[in-house]
C-alpha cells in the first residue's frame, strides 16, 4: 500500500506542471509562474480574443519567463495551446492574452498598462500599486505565501470576466462585480 | 397430532379432535400471515437498507464532487482557508464524520471534522485511472474523489461517514413489523372465527349427527342444511342421501321380516287345515267303506242262519244285496284311486277331442239306462292339448253327475259345449236337473261334501274333487252355476288364460 501510494504520488508529481518542485517551500517565482498559468483557467476572454493560442507574455527579462516556458510547454487551456512570449517592446503588449509585469519592469508599469488598456489582456503585476495604476491582478506576499488581489473594474475595462472561484481565493477584491461572471 | 389431555375420557379427546379443525385453521392463518409479513418485512428492510445506503453514498459522492469543484481554486492558488470554509459546508450532513483535501503532493491541504471527532479521514491513495472510490466497513464509509480541473488532477477529497441512520431504521422497521404482526394476529383470529362458522361448524355438526346415528341407530335423523353450495354442502347432501337409503333398506328389511312371519303363520294354518282335512278324509273313507262292509257281514250272518224252509227266493235277494254292497265298495275304491291318480299320475299331453269322449260317455249312459228320456246336445269341440285318460275321467264325472241329478225328472236335457270369452276357451256341461243351493257353491268341490242325501242321489262325493284336481293339473279351473231345481252348469277351462294365449 505504501509502495503504491508512493508510486501514485510520484505519478501525480510527474503529471502536474504546477507544483513540480514543491517538496520544499517553493520559490515565489515558481509559485507566481504557476499562478500565471492557472489564472488563464479562471478568466473568460471576449469572443474576439478567444481564438487561437493563449499568449502568455512576460514583460522584460524575468526569471519567471524561463520557469513559465518550462511549465507551459505543450499545455492547453480550454483547448487553446499555451504560448509563452518574452516581450521585447511595450507596444506588443496589446496582443497578449495574459501580461505579467515583473519587478524588473516596475518603472514601465504605466506604459504597459497604457498599451493594454481597453484590450482583452489580463494584466498581472508585482508592484505594490499595480492595482491602483489600473492593473487587474497583483501578487501579494503574505509571509512566505504568495497571494493576489483583484481589481474587478480594471478587468471589466479590458472586457474580461473573472471567475468567482478566483475571487474566492483572492486576498482582496476591489471594484464592483459585473453580471455574467464565470462559473 | 398429540393431545395434551392424553389420559382424559375418550369423549373429551374426541371433542378436542373435532374442534381442532378450527384450531388448525386459526393456526394455519396465523402461520401464513406471520410468514408473509416476516418475508415482506425482511424484503422491505433489505431493499430499504440497500437503497438507503446507496442513496447515502450517492449523496456523499455528490458532496465530494461539490467540495472538489469548489476547492479547485483554493488548491491551485494555495488557499487552505478557503478550502476549509468549503469543507465546513459538510457540517450540515449528519452522516459525515470528517473530510479532508489532499493536494497533488499527498499533503493534507485542508481538513474538517464534526464536533466531538478529532480524526481526519485516512489518506488512501487512489489507483491510477480511478477517480472515485468507496470503502465500506460496516456502517463506516470512506469515500475518495479525485478533483479534475481542466483535464488535470488538482487534489483528492476524502470524506468519512458513519451510516448511523441504518441502525435506527432497522429498529423502526422491527417496531412497525411487530405492530403489523399484532394486527395480523387479530385479523387472523377474526378470519378464523369466520372460517369456523363457515367450515368447521357445519363439519362438527355433521360429525355430531353421524355420531348420533351410530349411537342411537336412528336413521330418521338428518344433518342440518348448509347455506353455501360448496363441498361441505355436497358432503351433507350425500350423507343425508346415504341415511335415506339405509332407512329405506331398514324399512324393507322389517317389512320382509313381518311378511315372512305372516306367511309362516298362513302356511302353518293351511298345513293344519290340510292335516285336519286329511284326518276327516280318512275318517270319511273308513266310514264309507265300513257301511257296505257292515251290511255284507249282516247279510252273511243272515245267510248262515237261514232256515231250510226259507225257499230259494230269499237267499237270492240277499245275494243280490251282497253284490250291490260290494259294487258300492268297489265304486268307492275306484273313485279314490281316480282321485289319487288325478294328483299323482304323470301328465301325457296329446291332442284330445273332448266332444268325441263326451259322446262315448253319453252312449254308455243311454245304453245302461235306455228307459230314460234324456236329450244330449254335444257340440263339436276343438281339439285341446291334454292327458286323454284324465280328461276322460273328468268328463265322465261331469256328465254322469248331470245324468244322475236329472234322474228324478221325466225328461231331461244335457248340454256339452264351449264359448270363447276374452281369448279364453270356456267349456261347459249343463243339465236341467236338481241343481244346488248356490250358497253352498264353495263346498261343491271338496271331497265327501255332498249337497244331497245319499238316499236322494247315490255317490261317493269324490267326483267333483277329482275333476277339479285334474283341471288344476292342466292349468285350468272349474266353477259352477245353479239353483235348486233349476239345473246346474259346470264351467271349466283346460289351460289357464295366460298359457292359452301363449
Amino acid at each position: 500500500m505504501t509502495a503504491l501510494a508512493l508510486a501514485v504520488t510520484a505519478a501525480m508529481y510527474a503529471a502536474s506542471p504546477v507544483n513540480r518542485a514543491d517538496a520544499e517551500r517553493p520559490s515565489p517565482d515558481l509559485v507566481e509562474a504557476a499562478y500565471l498559468y492557472n489564472f488563464g483557467k479562471f478568466v473568460r476572454w471576449p469572443a474576439t480574443a478567444a481564438q487561437g493560442p493563449l499568449v502568455l507574455c512576460v514583460a522584460g527579462q524575468d526569471s519567471v519567463n524561463q520557469i513559465l516556458g518550462r511549465l507551459a510547454a505543450g499545455e492547453q487551456i480550454e483547448g487553446r495551446p499555451l504560448q509563452v512570449k518574452l516581450l521585447e517592446r511595450i507596444d506588443e503588449a496589446g496582443s497578449c492574452s495574459i501580461l505579467y509585469v515583473g519587478s524588473a519592469e516596475r518603472r514601465a508599469v504605466d506604459a504597459y498598462l497604457g498599451a493594454t488598456a481597453g484590450k482583452p489582456v489580463l494584466t498581472v503585476g508585482e508592484a505594490p500599486d499595480f492595482l491602483v495604476r489600473g492593473g487587474i491582478i497583483q501578487f501579494v506576499l503574505t509571509g512566505s505565501h504568495v497571494r493576489f488581489s483583484v481589481n474587478l473594474d480594471a478587468a471589466h475595462r479590458n472586457s474580461l470576466q473573472l471567475s468567482s472561484e478566483l475571487l474566492k481565493v483572492a486576498v482582496s477584491v476591489t471594484g464592483q462585480p459585473r453580471t455574467g461572471g464565470l462559473p | 397430532m398429540k393431545h395434551p389431555s392424553g389420559n382424559s375420557s375418550p369423549l373429551t379427546a374426541r371433542m378436542l379432535g373435532s374442534s381442532s379443525i378450527s384450531a388448525k385453521l386459526t393456526r394455519m392463518n396465523l402461520m401464513v400471515s406471520g410468514l408473509v409479513l416476516l418475508l415482506a418485512v425482511v424484503a422491505f428492510f433489505v431493499y430499504d437498507l440497500v437503497s438507503f445506503r446507496h442513496n447515502l453514498i450517492r449523496n456523499l459522492q455528490t458532496s465530494a464532487q461539490i467540495v472538489g469543484t469548489n476547492s479547485v481554486s483554493a488548491l491551485l492558488f494555495d488557499d487552505p482557508e478557503s478550502a476549509t470554509t468549503t469543507l465546513k459546508a459538510l457540517r450540515s450532513s449528519p452522516d459525515v464524520v470528517a473530510a479532508k483535501l489532499v493536494d497533488n503532493n499527498g499533503r493534507v491541504f485542508a481538513g474538517f471534522s464534526q464536533p466531538g471527532t478529532k480524526e481526519l479521514p485516512p489518506t488512501v491513495p487512489l489507483p491510477p485511472g480511478v477517480s472515485d472510490k468507496i470503502w465500506t466497513n460496516g456502517n463506516r464509509v470512506l469515500l475518495a474523489h479525485q478533483i479534475i480541473f481542466e483535464g488535470k488532477p488538482a487534489g483528492i477529497v476524502y470524506i468519512s461517514a458513519q451510516l448511523r441512520e441504518t441502525g435506527r431504521r432497522a429498529l423502526q422497521y422491527l417496531l412497525i413489523a411487530a405492530v403489523i404482526l399484532l394486527f395480523c394476529m387479530g385479523a387472523a383470529l377474526l378470519i378464523s372465527a369466520t372460517a369456523r362458522r363457515l367450515i368447521a361448524r357445519p363439519v362438527i355438526a355433521l360429525a355430531e349427527t353421524a355420531r348420533r346415528v351410530s349411537r342411537e341407530r336412528d336413521y330418521s335423523v338428518r344433518a342440518g342444511p348448509h347455506a353455501d353450495q360448496d363441498e361441505i354442502a355436497v358432503l351433507i347432501e350425500s350423507f343425508n342421501e346415504m341415511l335415506s337409503q339405509i332407512q329405506n333398506q331398514d324399512r324393507a328389511l322389517t317389512r320382509a321380516r313381518d311378511n315372512l312371519e305372516l306367511r309362516v303363520q298362513e302356511r302353518t294354518a293351511a298345513l293344519r287345515a290340510a292335516n285336519r282335512e286329511l284326518e276327516a278324509f280318512s275318517y270319511t273313507v273308513a266310514h264309507d267303506l265300513r257301511g257296505p262292509l257292515d251290511a255284507i257281514q249282516g247279510m252273511v250272518y243272515v245267510l248262515e242262519h237261514l232256515d231250510e224252509e226259507a225257499g230259494e227266493e230269499q237267499p237270492r235277494e240277499i245275494l243280490e244285496q251282497l253284490r250291490n254292497s260290494t259294487r258300492g265298495m268297489a265304486g268307492l275304491i275306484d273313485d279314490l284311486l281316480n282321485l289319487s291318480r288325478a294328483s299323482t299320475v304323470a301328465l301325457k299331453k296329446e291332442s284330445v277331442d273332448l266332444g268325441a269322449i263326451a259322446r262315448l260317455i253319453a252312449e254308455d249312459l243311454q245304453r245302461a239306462e235306455p228307459e230314460r228320456q234324456v236329450e244330449f246336445r254335444i257340440a263339436d269341440l276343438p281339439p285341446v292339448e291334454a292327458d286323454t285318460g284324465l280328461m276322460r275321467i273328468a268328463l265322465d264325472n261331469l256328465i254322469r253327475n248331470a245324468w244322475k241329478y236329472t234322474s228324478q225328472h221325466e225328461t231331461a236335457c244335457i248340454e256339452v259345449g264351449m264359448m270363447r270369452l276374452r281369448g279364453e276357451t270356456l267349456y261347459y256341461v249343463r243339465d236341467d236337473g236338481a241343481g244346488f243351493d248356490p250358497s253352498k257353491n264353495d263346498q261343491l268341490f271338496q271331497p265327501f261334501h255332498r249337497l244331497h242325501s245319499r238316499g236322494e242321489f247315490p255317490g261317493t262325493g269324490i267326483g267333483l274333487a277329482t275333476v277339479q284336481r285334474i283341471l288344476a293339473r292342466h292349468g285350468g279351473r272349474i266353477w259352477a252355476e245353479g239353483a235348486v231345481e233349476q239345473g246346474a252348469t259346470f264351467w271349466f277351462t283346460v289351460k289357464s288364460a295366460s298359457s292359452a294365449v301363449a
